[in-house]
């Protein structure tokens, strides 16, 4: 097989990089282990939501208070700004608007009744919490406690009462997922049935949190025909993995892959490269019974950091890249790796490949590896995407940097 | 403010041999007080690797432990079978192992009165099939698991209601005395925020490795040995039933399954403080490398944990605060009863030092026979024959919980997957009273499996809302994450690492919790328990 470009990983970073590079022509050839951060986080697009532990109000301008090193710096505010704008774009026309702006944060509702600081997040989420909220869950969804994120509101000064809505009967009322819940909430006629009970539950409140199962197959269709069925604005608030908003953009974003022609090895983990010289010519992929080659011109790595699985840590300490055996800063030995505090930081996370101004694979003097990688997304050294609030972000941009690069000259 | 208590016998301990002591005064008729200064079983009996002894591991060295083990091993199964998991235990010989010592091993059983089996390596094969393939002989053994939780809750149970009383969180702060007699106990009553005074005819210290403290308060010299093991907590079963090294005791020679991991050990270093339960990482790597010789697919596995408990150790002759470093097993592990009346002259105490878990009850046994004698009292000892209340539904099977979601139909009732807690077990431990996310994984062992709590924490802390306007849930729920933290870090590289990255990316990044309200030194005072 080859590929002008192979892309490896299906997260934010790895789905934008392929969709762009297809949209400019480039023949794309995606492979990816598994799913990614689209599926675990919080369906929301962080570009900086905090620095040194504090709340972000305006990113943009945030970003110079960031350390030497972080991915932002090496690319410029040109190419945060492109990632955003593109993909503001990409998800109006998929059906998926986002709300916010690179100008100015905003709270996201989570389910714990936490506001998470965020960029821009899925119109479903984007409703504010002012005057009368009710949060509202339905009857028997175990992932979600109104009376938890209720408290929690009420703490940072919003009048939050929590309320129930039963669902009504359907195939699944002893065992159920989000998943399945957003599957029966894409039904017009189980909407139909739904609206009253919730309508009951959100009486005489000016807006109902939710948890975010409004419908996952079909855009925001579901939760704008809800909303006006029940007469109350709704929001979504973010969930625990999977999640559903995230599974509306992955849908999106392989319904458009598949329109651009880009083929897809979906559960196949690349586990090498072939190189020739300080290039790249092919990637080895795991295939149902053998190891398959894919040469490519270019390659991009999206497979993410320690958590998205793109690099691995070691019992000894070191770290070791996945694919291409790309050196990675490792810690003195593994006690290095985390914090002794759960919620603080963890220095495992931060942990990643460091690349130059054109994101390629740097050695320890600086000097380019690989002359056709590059590296995007969560893999890279500098940044810790959680601590910071700005993995969808860094992902975005990335994408978009190496869109410019390779599609500056014409392919081939 | 201070309150006043009576009673016979105060028993200090919550651990087992303290709870089997109250249990035999209680059974005896006498009315008795346990105190413990955290919960039950959390200093030794809940930090170690739950091996129902056979006794087959003093065999060749410690016979006379092997016999008390043997003894208690079957009556255990008689009074507490469904504490017991009954999946018995293997010897294995691998290569570079000397096989003289294979010939006194099964010499030492018979003459123990252990029961062993020898088993072609087909068999120890077919037994357990991931053993590995140059094992050369194979001895069974009636080893098992038990689960000194269940144990400590069962025994508790019965005591209370022969109406002897477990006032846990009650650490004691001093001893009365007047001349050579003891008059009462003082201790503090940690959740009321006031101390308690016990007045009291009789004292049994059965504080195990924090015995020497007690001995202290009440003037009384008693030197412990702090013995430290290291066990390392794997993410799944690997074998049926115990396996252990045919070989002198050593580092990393025993695998116990025990409900949905497997535990491996065990280090023996002497510490100079049983509080001592630090996890160096150089110790984890020795224990899954010795046990990957007898089980390979450990080397490759998923380690959920590690921790640390100290063996209660008594050796007469110790020279006071004795030296930090040596190899601990060779002190006997048999145990020893004080009378501190003709040791030190102090009339009406007691110590049981010494021991281990599966000996329990015939260390309660042999020490309240010597208080029943001082204490005129001729009901004999009745702990080996009347059994504990829930004995009737036979041994624990591990499947026992599947089997349960499997008769309700429960499957979308879990809340945590992991270790099949159901929706209905939470809400009845919530209606008992239990506020904290840590009493419930104690409890219904919530948070234990290889997600450790990720998908499970914040559900019950919705439930634990759900039952009470009263205090923050979420800061609760903070307190909790922060506890299971401790101590992980010599266990987390590849997968267990992307687990604790993914829990990270869920409780900071997208619930965007930040523990601002739990000190740093929260979790320091609260012991923490192993599997």
């Amino acid at each position: 097989m080859r590929a002008d470009v192979v892309v490896v990983g299906a997260g934010p970073a790895g789905l934008a990089t392929a969709t762009r590079l297809a949209e400019a022509g480039r023949q794309v050839l995606l492979l990816a282990r598994g799913n990614g951060f689209t599926h675990w986080g919080a369906g929301s697009v962080d570009v900086l939501g905090r620095v040194g532990g504090e709340p972000v109000e305006r990113p943009l301008e945030a970003l110079d208070r960031l350390p030497e090193g972080h991915p932002y710096h090496l690319i410029g505010q040109a190419a945060v700004r492109d990632g955003l704008d593109w993909f503001s774009r990409f998800t109006a026309a998929a059906g998926l608007a986002h709300r916010g702006d690179l100008e100015r944060n905003r709270g996201q509702v989570t389910a714990l009744g936490t506001l998470r600081p965020t960029c821009l997040v899925q119109e479903p989420a984007a409703g504010e919490l002012s005057g009368r909220v009710a949060v509202v869950n339905f009857a028997g969804f175990r992932d979600f406690s109104s009376a938890l994120c209720a408290q929690r509101l009420r703490r940072a000064g919003i009048d939050a009462t929590p309320a129930s809505a039963p669902l009504p009967a359907w195939d699944h009322d002893r065992y159920f997922t989000g998943v399945e819940l957003a599957r029966a909430i894409d039904d017009a006629g189980f909407r139909r049935r739904l609206a009253p009970g919730l309508a009951r539950a959100a009486a005489g409140a000016d807006v109902a949190v939710v948890p975010a199962v409004l419908g996952v197959g079909r855009g925001h269709e579901p939760w704008a025909d809800l909303q006006s069925l029940v007469g109350t604005p709704l929001v979504e608030a973010a969930i625990a993995p999977p999640s559903i908003p995230g599974l509306r953009l992955f849908a999106a974003y392989r319904a458009r892959l598949e329109q651009l022609g880009v083929r897809w090895q979906f559960g196949f983990p690349a586990v090498g490269v072939e190189r020739d010289g300080d290039r790249v010519t092919a990637v080895r992929s795991e295939g149902a019974s053998r190891v398959l080659a894919t040469r490519c011109q270019e390659l991009v790595l999206a497979t993410g950091g320690v958590a998205g699985n793109g690099i691995e840590a070691n019992r000894d300490g070191t770290l070791t890249e996945r694919v291409a055996g790309l050196p990675v800063d490792g810690f003195g030995d593994r006690l290095g790796f985390l914090g002794t505090r759960f919620l603080g930081d963890q220095p495992l996370a931060a942990a990643g490949v460091r690349v130059d101004g054109e994101l390629r694979p740097m050695d320890a003097s600086g000097a380019p590896l690989l002359a056709n990688v590059r590296c995007v997304g969560g893999l890279l050294a500098g940044h810790d995407p959680t601590v910071e609030g700005s993995r969808e972000g860094v992902a975005l941009a990335t994408a978009a940097r190496v869109a410019a690069l390779l599609t500056a000259t014409p392919a081939r | 403010m201070t309150t006043t208590l009576e009673t016979d016998v105060v028993v200090v301990g919550g651990g087992v041999t303290g709870v089997a002591v109250l249990r035999d005064l209680a059974l005896r008729g006498v009315h008795a007080i346990l105190v413990e200064r955290f919960d039950l079983g959390t200093g030794t009996s809940g930090r170690w690797h739950g091996l129902l002894h056979s006794g087959a591991r003093y065999a060749v060295r410690d016979q006379e432990s092997a016999r008390e083990c043997i003894e208690e091993n079957t009556t255990l199964r008689r009074i507490a079978p469904h504490t017991i998991e009954d999946i018995g235990g293997l010897f294995v010989l691998l290569p570079p192992d000397d096989e003289a010592y294979a010939a006194q091993f099964v010499e030492g059983c018979r003459a123990s009165g252990i029961p062993t089996e020898e088993l072609s390596t087909a068999a120890a094969h077919r037994r357990e099939p991931l053993l590995a393939p140059d094992v050369r002989l194979a001895f069974a053994v009636p080893d098992g698991g038990i689960d000194s939780w269940a144990l400590l809750r069962s025994m508790a149970a019965d005591v209370e209601a022969r109406g002897c009383q477990v006032l846990v969180r009650h650490p004691i702060v001093g001893v009365e005395r007047t001349g050579d007699r003891i008059t009462a106990v003082r201790v503090h009553d940690a959740v009321a925020g006031q101390d308690r005074t016990i007045g009291c005819q009789w004292v049994v210290n059965a504080a195990g490795a924090w015995a020497g403290d007690v001995g202290r308060m009440a003037g009384v010299p008693l030197t412990m040995i702090a013995g430290k093991g290291v066990m390392v907590v794997m993410a799944s079963r690997y074998v049926r039933g115990v396996v252990n090294a045919c070989r002198k005791p050593a580092d990393g020679d025993i695998i116990v399954p025990q409900h949905e991991v497997a535990i491996l050990g065990t280090t023996s270093e002497q510490v100079s403080s049983a509080d001592d339960i630090s996890v160096p990482p150089a110790d984890v790597d020795r224990m899954i490398d010795m046990c990957a010789q007898m089980v390979p697919a450990i080397a490759s596995g998923r380690v959920l944990r590690a921790f640390a408990g100290s063996r209660p150790l008594y050796k007469p002759e110790a020279p006071a605060g004795g030296a930090a470093g040596g190899d601990t097993r060779e002190v006997s592990r048999t145990f020893t009863v004080l009378d501190h009346a003709s040791r030190d002259g102090l009339d009406n105490m007691f110590s049981i030092v010494g021991g281990k878990l599966t000996t329990c009850r015939q260390m309660a046994e042999a020490v309240v026979d010597r208080l029943a004698e001082r204490m005129g009292v001729t009901e004999p000892c009745r702990t080996a024959t009347e059994v504990l209340p829930g004995a009737d539904h036979g041994h624990h099977q591990v499947a026992a919980p599947l089997a349960r979601v499997e008769r309700d139909q429960a499957y979308g009732e879990l809340i945590c997957e992991c270790e099949l807690v159901t929706r209905g077990q939470v809400r009845e431990a919530v209606a008992s009273g239990l506020t904290e996310l840590e009493d419930l994984r104690r409890k219904v062992r919530l948070g234990y499996g290889p997600c450790q709590a990720a998908f499970c924490a914040w559900r019950a802390a919705g439930m634990l809302a759900e039952g009470s306007e009263e205090g923050d849930p979420v800061a609760g729920l903070e307190r909790f994450l922060e506890e299971r933290w401790r101590g992980q870090q010599s266990t987390i590289w590849g997968d267990q690492a992307r687990q604790a990255l993914l829990n990270h990316a869920i409780y900071r990044g997208i619930f965007d919790l930040r523990g601002d309200g739990v000190p740093d030194e929260a979790a320091a005072v609260s012991p923490e328990e192993g599997a």
